[in-house]
């Protein structure tokens, strides 16, 4: 299974090396590319990153991006990087499906969203659309006919969702950085499954309209890359304000890329053990997550035990009020369509004729109630920290035996849509089995660049972010 | 039949979905502990005078996405 031996193997792992190297001259945009492309001929049948490739298109952009660079045009740090998009939001040049049978072809054809008009116009190479949960909110189904996606690091394990296309794609060297949504930690699980970098954006830092919609009052688009400095980056280009986008907030873009100092002398990280810490949780994740805490505070954070207030109650109330809104836009199809529907994404959203209307806006009251306390605990601290995950990825068959409540009393990442402040997922090490874990860190709203400072301090520390899953480096190995 | 199988699936006929029934018994399984949860958000003392976290903007602005 080695990769075509013509195609290099010593292209650089972030994008921010890839873009020094590209301006160097070390590295061409063609040579990235078609080391994806070749890889992903080798690879994809085995982790199902794509739905869609735009092997063409993609080597046209290359193209362009290296004739913009010898004519002098630079566009920013993503000008020549393969990146890939989640199947959720539309994109001119090939179909969105939401990996379903049910979403009408006809939705955003010929069309660019917000995202990835803006990453087209920093020079981004869009090698395709990429393997989601169904409508972000399924888990993979063989009866139907996309691919399953697996994790790169075990295939016998998920690679988490609902951009699970996302998370296993750059873990498996395929794109180098992705868009994701997130509505219950859909960015944030692929991040912590794969031994990749994700941020969840605040709630209207980023324009999510072009997108299937799970929760209208939950959902955030934003990166995942294998670094902290590269999600900064991507943030750049994505971040302000669209008037499509009715929940989008007009307010300036920070420069993220300038907050990254590498020093967190007088940040005040909080750290919330007590629910976090479940007794299921992987024996790993305690000694990993101290010993993550530990490089903040020798890195200068100051270190506070804090108690994410009303955690339970908060949860609760993501799930009532995500599933009122998606079985609002998936009323009549599930009513007609129900067997072309997941599984697990009808059993998902049916859920929400469990609840009732009021239920519906007492949700909405605590999630208030839950910001307010919040707010009161972010004047004593800067970030909150705590694990992403209390386990590595689970297995193709555990996801499908457990309904998604239960998956997510393991995920600690709902909190955090509901709140609506932006959270940052990294690599902290490893289960004993050799599987990814994951460290959060929550933030104040529009506060994303604390969040990143922090995680690129931590990542000049730690190399974990840079491990590579057996699965690339023995193909690599091969051909080289 | 218990109350809460009853109640489940008079929730689903009304909503005009019609799982299998490998699927209502998912759902009813799951069920009181949901309730449970819901019930929790209602014991919540500083919500009884909360607005909730909806906006209805009587001013919106109509703009196409597509690019």
């Amino acid at each position: 299974m080695a990769i075509d031996s013509a195609q290099r193997t010593d292209i650089p792992l972030t994008v921010t090396e890839a873009a020094a190297s590209l301006r160097a001259g070390e590295v061409t945009s063609v040579e990235l590319t078609s080391v994806m492309i070749a890889r992903a001929d080798v690879l994809d049948p085995m982790t199902g990153t794509y739905v869609t490739r735009f092997d063409d298109y993609a080597m046209a952009q290359a193209q362009q991006a290296d004739a913009d660079f010898a004519n002098g045009v630079d566009k920013g740090p993503f000008q020549g990087i393969p990146i890939g998009i989640k199947d959720i939001l539309a994109m001119a040049e090939g179909p969105t499906t939401a990996n379903s049978l049910i979403l009408d072809r006809a939705w955003g054809a010929g069309k660019d969203g917000p995202v990835v008009s803006r990453l087209k116009a920093a020079g981004a190479v869009i090698t395709g659309k990429l393997t989601t949960s169904e409508f972000a909110i399924g888990s993979p189904d063989e009866t139907k006919p996309f691919a399953i996606p697996k994790n790169p690091w075990n295939l016998d394990r998920s690679p988490g969702g609902s951009s699970a296309g996302t998370g296993n794609g750059i873990a498996s060297g395929l794109i180098m950085a992705g868009i994701g949504t997130d509505t219950g930690g859909s960015i944030r699980i692929p991040a912590a499954w794969n031994g990749v970098t994700g941020l969840m954006p605040t709630f209207g830092r980023v324009p999510k309209s072009g997108c299937v919609p799970l929760g209208y009052s939950l959902d955030h688009i934003g990166p995942l890359a294998r670094s902290t400095r590269d999600c900064a980056a991507m943030l750049g280009i994505i971040a302000g304000y669209h008037p499509s986008d009715e929940s989008c907030v007009d307010r300036p873009v920070d420069d993220y890329l300038g907050a990254l100092t590498g020093d967190l002398t007088g940040m005040r990280i909080g750290v919330d053990y007590a629910n976090h810490f479940p007794e299921q949780a992987d024996p790993a994740l305690r000694g990993c997550f101290d010993a993550a805490v530990a490089t903040m505070a020798d890195l200068g954070a100051d270190i506070i035990e804090v108690t994410l207030p009303l955690y339970d109650e908060v949860t609760t109330a993501l799930w009532v009020m995500m599933a009122a809104e998606a079985l609002a836009y998936h009323h009549n199809d599930l009513s007609t369509r129900w067997a072309d529907y997941y599984a697990l994404s009808r059993a998902n959203v049916s859920r929400g004729a469990l609840a009732s209307g009021s239920d519906y806006v007492q949700a909405a009251r605590v999630r208030r109630v839950a910001q307010e306390k919040l707010a009161e605990t972010f004047e004593t601290v800067d970030l909150v920290a705590g694990p992403t995950s209390a386990l590595g990825a689970l297995t193709h068959e555990g996801m499908l035996q457990r309904r998604l409540g239960n998956i997510m009393k393991m995920v600690f990442t709902g909190y955090w849509d509901a709140v609506g402040n932006p959270a940052l997922a990294l690599p902290m090490g490893f289960t004993d089995d050799g599987m990814p874990l994951s460290l959060q860190l929550g933030a104040r709203p529009f506060e994303e660049a604390i969040a990143l400072k922090a995680g690129d301090a931590y990542q000049t520390r730690t190399d974990w972010h840079l491990r590579l899953p057996g699965l690339l480096t023995e193909s690599m190995a091969a051909a080289s | 039949m218990n109350a809460t199988e009853t109640t489940v699936r008079s929730l689903l006929a009304a909503a005009n979905l019609a799982p299998s029934e490998e699927e209502i018994a998912g759902l009813v399984d799951g069920y009181e502990d949901y309730q449970a949860g819901i019930e929790m958000l209602y014991a919540v003392p500083e919500a009884r005078y909360a607005s909730p976290a909806l906006i209805f903007n009587a001013a919106p602005v109509f703009a196409d996405w597509a690019q």
